[in-house]
């Protein structure tokens, strides 16, 4: 046998790593922003939607200029991770129509999870975006601010919709994160879908309590 | 037992000129004991012969004849009709160029997959026909076994989105199996750069889209998943490492 | 037509085929591998076993070396094999297990230190020494002195096949995949290629090769019940015998592996009793010890399918809706053995019969497994008749098997015969230079095309393919299987000259477009009952009992009249049964006729002078 002759130093093109990696990581930054801002909101049950605690910590984040500036830092972070993920995305009509057959032909439950994150996606570039335009263009953020929004009726279907799409393109992300860079394992794989499961189902609770109370407890302005 | 099998089977001989896709029907008295390998050849022998279908070792060890069973993929030889509703759709797997009927040419795509990620032992030595063999520990010798006992047979091909989606090009589960079969094999002398150079790209690890249809899938069992996600981070960590390394030299 | 030119034309894609096809293109010649199917799926990765090589690593393997292997072999052989050959692949098969593990085998390794194994039910001890740590183990397999067969757990074929193709791809060597071969090109004297059939388009190709190799397998499809896959049709065999001039050699030896899974006729590996299974009768009790006190259930195989046939006709099989069977049982080698090292085995028994082999016994029965006999070539592989045919592994009679192969002895065969055949090919191709004749050449492909025509007219009749097959495989396992008589072999060459006229009036029932499989077995099955008439014609003949060839009314060895080769010819198409010839076994005698250990057979002893008194090994 001769030597082989396959074995020769090469300078690979990294850039589809480098890609990918910031893919996972705008998407777990955006994970731990999207989790944060629900539980920060979610301040206003404190007090059985009297504001205070809410106020108090969104004048926080304006004070600190945090909001300012990191309110179009997540909008810019959100479009970058679109862009890195819609990567991924079939548009082409032909590969739109093969993936769609495959997934309702196998019926497979990760292979719908992943339609549900790429349709999701889309709603919530675009509502979000509209989310943070109305919020960030009406500084400062109160409590009293955002329940006359909701209760005037439109907002809180706006709302009521755009809540679930957030909440499962988030749990699902997290999910195929933790698959895709093997966090996630044959081994546990059970236990923590179950678990994303869980936590899918009590953040839409969380924000749906949320809601609750800012359409009939707090005070609007 | 007496239950009489529906069996909805796609037809298309790509050779003929006036034939059109087209789903055919048959009937079957189940019997004792009957798989898929059972069912096809008695509906060749007695109804049909003409239908188009692949079977070699019908048992579980060749992978000649993974098919679309209700929709999922499986080896049609140890795939009993009992654990089946009594309606049965096959059809051929996607991706892999139609042969005819359920018959589809996985020779070809796995000759390329195995000349893509290069399925050799790369080695500088020559091999000493007196010498002793080199030491393995039999640990390490199991561990390479259970990813070697893949057969080729297209289910995690079948399975994958991104495979379905974009049929040129996705090395899939198969072929990163592969890859960390060879990475954890000693003998091979690749470096993790010739290994990037190889899946480090779309039509690679990075293409794959975490849809665990290859793991749900594989009528191997084998680990599929785990093979995928320490690919992913090995061939990803490295490669912002090397980064780190270039932006801050001297470290 | 499509027309392929090349050095070397393999027919077969199987071990022996790309073992060949390496060592021709590592020499630097043009290589093309034809294969029915996909070569990964060829038969090859089926065998679970393992593979023997007398590397004399493991403790229990300790003192082995290529003599007490060859030993083993021409015993296993019932001196019916080559012993030349015997000795060449003896000598190579450490060497080729070695390069095997250099191309990246993971073969199972020596763990040291204190280890319990089982022998006929009981437990040891071994102890595994430290200084051998890492290097290739062996596990005990019928038949041998010591444990001698080198394996990856329960899928030694699929490793090896894996990594033989690992190595074809790596030298890029041509495989057309999906091709069946119709007939050979030669004109008498010289081999030119093959007649071929694309088998995703339909159409057919020619082939011109300056080295022709035919390494498609056994034929163990002529028979109803065999371990074979469905492709071991005996395309290889077929074509060679159709030329009328190479021989097909000892086509009556045909073995029986004991464990064929009832039903399906699904192998469990050799490795269950090697590691310590029982065979066990309708009332749960031990048969085998009775029989056979010393080597027990790992006695050869044809003799333990004997014993087996034998206790079943005694009554004592577990009766089923699918004839007596007996049983195996693995329980007491517990649970973690058995999911690692029978681990395909477990896959099968839950997958093809429902039984968990951890809590329930096998059910088995003998059933056909492997064809010693085939394309009859001397030791450097090179066909008997034609100038640049050859053959190896199963489909050759290279003859190192003679009247019963050894478990581990065929894994080993394909890589150590491909390895020399493949060294003498390159020999031969260097300089070498053939005309081809275009006359030759369209004349076959006229030839074939007519054959296909009057198929699908059916100018010759309309009888069904698949009865036809039916009725050969009856007739051969009914007739011509473990036990055989004068009387019962007769009828079976009567009732298939029957059936070989039915066969030569086959016509088609559906449209031969593409790649009709009906047309593919139509083609092929007076072919078939060529090689079913030569099988039961030997049989018929061979008037004594050696090796797996075991005859009621005859049931000594003679080696005063029958220590010799069976050498069937089918010199015209006209015929309906094969012209024997007979040569000596060996020109050799390292090894002089003997006792074999086990299976009791009285023995009419040689008066040949030549043969009594053993010799010094020659090369």
């Amino acid at each position: 046998m001769m030597a082989d002759q396959t074995i020769a130093r090469v300078e690979p093109v990294r850039t589809e790593a480098y890609l990918d990696f910031l893919q996972m990581l705008t998407g777990v930054g955006l994970v731990a922003f999207m989790w944060c801002h629900m539980i920060l909101v979610a301040s206003v049950n404190l007090d059985l939607g009297g504001g205070r605690v809410m106020n108090l910590i969104a004048y926080f984040f304006e004070a600190t200029y945090m909001a300012q500036l990191g309110g179009p830092l997540i909008a810019l972070t959100m479009v970058f991770h679109f862009v890195l993920a819609a990567r991924k995305l079939p548009f082409r009509a032909r590969e739109q129509k093969a993936m769609w057959r495959h997934t309702v032909n196998f019926n497979h439950t990760d292979t719908w999870l992943w339609i549900i994150q790429a349709v999701t996606a889309f709603i919530i570039l675009i509502m979000g975006c509209i989310h943070m335009w109305t919020v960030l263009t009406d500084l400062p953020i109160t409590a009293a601010k955002s329940a006359h929004r909701i209760q005037g009726g439109w907002w809180l279907l706006f709302y009521l919709f755009l809540l679930p799409m957030i909440e499962l393109h988030v749990g699902i992300g997290i999910y195929r994160i933790g698959v895709k860079w093997g966090y996630i394992k044959r081994a546990n794989r059970k236990v923590l879908h179950g678990f994303e499961n869980k936590l899918t189902v009590i953040m839409i609770g969380i924000g749906l309590v949320t809601l609750f109370t800012f359409f009939f407890l707090v005070k609007a302005m | 037992m007496g239950r009489t099998l529906k069996f909805n089977i796609f037809r298309f001989n790509p050779e003929d000129t006036a034939a059109v896709p087209r789903m055919d029907t048959f009937y079957l008295e189940e019997t004792d004991a009957m798989t898929l390998y059972i069912a096809l050849n008695r509906i060749r022998e007695e109804q049909d012969p003409a239908l188009m279908f692949d079977f070699m070792c019908r048992a579980g060890i060749c992978g000649s004849c993974a098919m679309m069973i209700n929709g999922k993929p499986d080896l049609a030889c140890h795939t009993k009709t009992k654990k089946l509703p009594s309606e049965i759709t096959l059809m051929p797997m996607p991706v892999f160029k139609l042969i005819g009927d359920l018959s589809v040419d996985t020779g070809t795509w796995f000759r390329g997959m195995n000349e893509k990620v290069q399925s050799w032992v790369h080695t500088r030595k020559t091999f000493e026909p007196h010498a002793p063999e080199e030491r393995m520990d039999n640990a390490l010798a199991d561990e390479i076994y259970e990813l070697e006992r893949c057969i080729e047979c297209g289910c995690c091909v079948a399975a994958c989105g991104k495979a379905n989606m974009l049929p040129e090009g996705f090395m899939g589960a198969t072929a990163f199996n592969r890859v960390a079969r060879f990475m954890m094999d000693p003998r091979d002398e690749r470096t993790n750069d010739q290994y990037f150079e190889v899946v480090g790209n779309e039509d690679g690890i990075f293409g794959c889209l975490g849809l665990l249809g290859c793991e749900d899938m594989c009528p191997k069992k084998i680990p599929l998943q785990d093979q995928l996600g320490v690919l992913r981070r090995k061939m990803g960590f490295s490669q912002v490492k090397h980064l780190f390394k270039a932006v801050m030299p001297g470290k | 037509m499509d027309t392929f030119y090349t050095d070397l034309l393999c027919v077969g894609a199987g071990l022996a085929g790309e073992r060949v096809a390496v060592a021709a293109a590592s020499a630097g010649f043009e290589t093309i591998c034809l294969s029915i199917v996909p070569p990964r799926r060829s038969h090859s990765s089926a065998a679970q076993g393992g593979m023997q090589a007398s590397l004399g690593n493991c403790c229990k393997g300790e003192g082995d070396c290529p003599d007490v292997h060859f030993a083993d072999t021409v015993k296993g052989s019932d001196w019916g094999c080559d012993q030349e050959v015997a000795r060449l692949f003896a000598e190579t098969a450490p060497v080729a297990v070695r390069e095997m593990a250099f191309w990246g085998i993971p073969w199972n390794r020596v763990v040291p230190g204190k280890g319990i194994y089982y022998k006929a039910g009981k437990e040891y001890e071994k102890i595994e020494k430290r200084e051998m740590e890492g290097m290739i183990t062996a596990r005990d397999f019928g038949g041998t002195a010591k444990w001698r067969t080198c394996y990856t757990s329960d899928g030694t074929g699929h490793t090896l096949l894996f990594t033989m193709d690992n190595e074809v791809v790596h030298l890029g060597v041509t495989v057309h995949d999906r091709v069946e071969v119709l007939s050979l090109i030669h004109d008498g004297q010289t081999c030119m290629g093959v007649v071929a059939r694309c088998l995703k388009t339909g159409k057919l190709r020619v082939y011109l090769a300056k080295a022709t190799l035919i390494a498609t397998g056994g034929y163990g499809r002529i028979y109803r019940e065999t371990t074979n896959c469905v492709i071991n049709n005996g395309d290889g065999t077929i074509v060679t015998l159709d030329t009328g001039i190479v021989p097909f050699g000892n086509p009556e030896a045909v073995q029986f592996h004991p464990t064929g899974i009832v039903p399906t006729n699904i192998l469990v590996t050799e490795g269950c009793r090697g590691d310590g299974g029982t065979l066990k009768d309708v009332n749960g009790e031990r048969f085998m010890h009775i029989y056979e006190p010393g080597k027990q259930e790992l006695a050869s195989r044809d003799v333990v399918s004997r014993w087996m046939t034998h206790h079943m006709r005694l009554g004592k099989g577990v009766p089923s809706p699918y004839g007596p069977h007996l049983w195996l049982d693995i329980r007491h080698l517990g649970a973690h053995h058995i999911k690692t090292k029978l681990r395909e085995v477990e896959e099968i028994c839950n997958e093809f019969l429902d039984v968990d082999p951890i809590t329930q016994m096998i059910p088995v029965r003998p059933a056909h497994h492997y064809s010693m006999g085939g394309v009859r070539t001397n030791k450097d592989g090179a066909a008997y008749g034609l100038k640049g045919l050859y053959a190896a592994g199963e489909a050759a009679c290279w003859d190192m098997h003679g009247f019963n192969r050894l478990g581990g002895n065929s894994l080993a065969e394909t890589i150590v015969a491909g390895r020399i055949v493949g060294e003498k090919i390159s020999e031969f191709l260097q300089g070498y230079e053939v005309d081809f004749k275009t006359s030759i050449i369209q004349a076959e492909v006229k030839k074939q095309q007519e054959k296909i025509n009057n198929l699908v007219s059916g100018k010759n009749g309309k009888e069904n393919v698949y009865e036809i097959k039916a009725a050969m495989g009856d007739e051969l396992m009914d007739r011509v299987a473990v036990f055989r008589t004068g009387a019962e072999l007769q009828k079976a060459v009567d009732n298939l000259q029957v059936i070989y006229d039915r066969a030569k009036r086959i016509g088609l029932s559906s449209k031969p477009v593409g790649a009709n499989p009906e047309l593919s077995m139509a083609l092929r099955m007076p072919g078939m009952v060529r090689l079913a008439l030569c099988t039961a014609y030997g049989a018929l003949m061979r008037t004594e009992s050696r090796g797996a060839h075991a005859r009621e009314d005859y049931p000594e060895r003679n080696d005063r009249d029958w220590l010799k080769r069976t050498l069937a010819y089918w010199k015209s198409e006209d015929d309906t049964l094969p012209t024997l010839e007979y040569e000596k076994p060996s020109k050799v005698w390292e090894l002089p006729p003997g006792e074999r250990g086990y299976g009791s057979s009285k023995i009419i002893c040689t008066e040949d002078p030549e043969i009594c008194t053993p010799k010094p090994e020659t090369n």
